[in-house]
This record gives C-alpha cells, structure tokens and sequence, in this order.
C-alpha cells in the first residue's frame, strides 16, 4: 500500500500544504492504483452531495404533497359555502346621498333669532323650545332636513355655569341645538 | 431545495441595527445549513426553526462583540447542537433509501438514466449506513463546503481527526457502494 493513499482525500479537498500536495500529485501521475482510488474517490464525493440534494428536495416535496390535500380541502369547503348560502355575501349598505335627502322632519322648530337674555335671568330651556311632533300623513309640512342647520338657540348666563367671580359679570354663552329627525336633539354647540 | 419553500426568516433580524453582516451570512449559508440538517434527519420544518434560532444567536453573538472568526463553523455548529437537542435518533433516519420519483433529475433525463440514479443513490445510502456518526457528520459538512478546520470546530474535534475521519469516510463509501 503506497503511504500517500491515506492523503487522497486531503489531496481532493485542497487541505494539504503545497509540499505535501506536490508530492502526492507526482505520485498519483505515477501509480495507477492511487489514480484509481483517486477516481473512485472524486465519484463518490460527487455522489454523496447529490444524494445530500436529493434528500433536501424528497423532503421538501413530500411535505408539499402532505399540505396539498388539506388545501385542496379547504378550498372545497370555500366553493360549497359559497353555492349553498349564495344570499349571505356581504355587501357594503348603501349610502344616500347626503344633503339631498328630504327627510320628512317630524319635528318643528322655530328658531327665534338668538336671544341674549339679560345677566340673572334663570335658565327656562322648556319654554324656548317649541317642538311638535308631527305625524307621517302631515307631508306638507315637510321641509329639508339639514343636520347642520341650528335648530334651537338658547342664552345661557355665565354665572349659571360657573362659580360667582370666575366670568365676568353679565357675559352670556348661546347653546345651539341640532334636532336629529326622530325628534332628539342631535348636537350641541356652545359658543360664547 | 427550492426558494418558495424556505419563507425568510430575517424580520426579527432586520428590526436591530447593525445586520447587514448577519443578513449577508443568511443569504450565503440558508441553504447550506437547511440541507445539513435535513440530512442528519431533521424535518423540513425543524431545519427551518433551528436555521431561524441560529441565525438569531448569530445576531446576539455580533451584538456582544463576540469573535468574528470562522463565523460559518460557528454557525453550523450551533445548528449541529441544536439539531442534536431536538433528535437524538437522527443518525438512523440518514442513509434512508430515497422512494421518491427523482423530481429533482432534470425533465431531459431518460427513464433509464432515472432508474441508473436511483439505483447509484440506492447502494450510497445502503454504504452510508455503514459509517459511523462521526464519519456521517463530517462527510455532511464537508459535502457543504466546509474546510476540515471548520469541520473540528463544529464537531469538537482536531483538525487532523477529520482528516483520518473524512478519508476513512470515503474509502469505506467507495468500496461498499461501487459508484
């Protein structure tokens, strides 16, 4: 047995030191069993990575065939889902147009023009506000609706909302009121 | 082992600063680590967790100024003993003969080109049984491109053991399977 046959496989891999792969390189040129171990060698190096490959891609797919019938499954369900409850898809409410709408208002208001009541005056939110509620069949008294629109102002004192001496004396606030259709009030503003 | 099978694992990665090593590094050795580990007997889905936790230790590693020498024999080997930590058995599951239908040969190939590998492929991993667990990790890493020294530093062993290791390795493999 020739001494550098146990550095075949160093010599393929590039691990020895020039002087060492020098000597087996002029020893392999030489001995026709090393240059056959040599070549039987580089063949199952070759091999051994290809079966390495293999064996990656084999378990790749077989775990895609493992997932493709829970798929499949579930894409099934999907399609009879959708053929047996057709009247179930969701579709988005329709939007009315927004200041267009004529609303039949059952509420009138009258809107007396804002009232700055003297300093002291007690707050009579009832007697301000005049509301009726009117019935479908009065239609004539329909008007535009505008959600926006001030419905209702009211003065409020100062000294109502806040302690004696934290506002100066005789300064009124206006609360405007919005009248939502179904009567209740919609919104608030408070303006000084 | 194809790119749409393996999802990047980086989001956490990418969210700490300084990965652009640690991203380059993924790049270069995913698939050469998920390809170790599916070989020592990992699932497709392990291999992918073990990378992902590697690659995370990795990025610890850098951050506490760990050394940067042989960071891919680093690497591998924290793959190597975590992939140990979760299978213990691995080794009896490599050398399995392959029952596939050889999908990964190219569509030019013949029928008989297809039976002729499948029967090469056959008598390796009938031989591959045959190693030791030593010999079946080296020959592993070394089918990775890893040099001999990184080989010992994932293995924890000398450099010139995996020389002795890889040659006898091979010697056995050549003359039991006759490929």
């Amino acid at each position: 047995m020739c001494d550098v046959q146990v550095k075949l496989v160093a010599w393929l891999d590039g691990e020895l030191s020039p002087e060492e792969a020098a000597r087996v390189q002029r020893h392999v040129e030489q001995c026709r069993d090393c240059a056959g171990r040599l070549g039987a060698y580089e063949v199952v190096s070759k091999t051994f990575v290809g079966y390495c490959e293999a064996m990656a891609v084999e378990k790749t797919r077989s775990r895609l065939r493992r997932r493709v019938p829970v798929l499949a499954g579930a894409v099934v369900a999907a399609g009879v889902m959708v053929l047996v409850f057709p009247r179930m898809r969701i579709s988005p409410p329709p939007i009315a147009p927004p200041t267009i709408a004529t609303v039949s208002v059952p509420v009138t208001v009258s809107a007396p023009a804002p009232v700055l009541m003297p300093a002291a005056v007690e707050i009579a939110p009832r007697k301000t506000i005049h509301k009726r509620h009117v019935v479908a069949p009065i239609k004539e008294q329909s008007v535009e609706w505008q959600p926006t629109e001030t419905a209702v102002q009211i003065a409020i004192p100062a000294e109502a909302m806040f302690a004696p001496g934290a506002m100066p004396r005789g300064m009124n606030f206006i609360a405007e009121l919005s009248i939502a259709p179904d009567g209740s009030v919609k919104q608030v503003r408070l303006r000084q | 082992m194809s790119d749409d099978s393996v999802p990047l694992a980086l989001p956490l990665l990418r969210l700490t600063a300084g990965t652009s090593e640690v991203t380059t590094l993924y790049r270069e050795l995913r698939k050469p680590l998920l390809r170790y580990l599916v070989c020592l007997g990992l699932t497709n889905d392990e291999a992918q967790d073990v990378v992902q936790d590697a690659f995370l230790s990795l990025q610890r590693h850098l951050a506490s100024d760990g050394s940067r020498e042989n960071i891919r024999g680093w690497l591998f080997r924290v793959a190597h003993n975590q992939a140990r930590n979760r299978q213990t058995s691995y080794h009896r599951r490599f050398g399995e003969p392959l029952d596939g239908e050889m999908e990964f040969l190219s569509e030019e190939a013949t029928p008989e080109q297809r039976v002729l590998e499948k029967e090469k492929f056959r008598r390796l991993a009938a031989a591959i049984r045959v190693l030791t667990e030593s010999e079946r990790e080296c020959l592993l890493l070394r089918a990775e491109g890893l040099r001999y020294r990184e080989i010992g530093d994932v293995l924890g062993i000398a450099t010139s053991t995996v020389a002795d290791t890889v040659e006898r390795a091979i010697r056995k493999l050549a003359e039991n399977c006759n490929v």
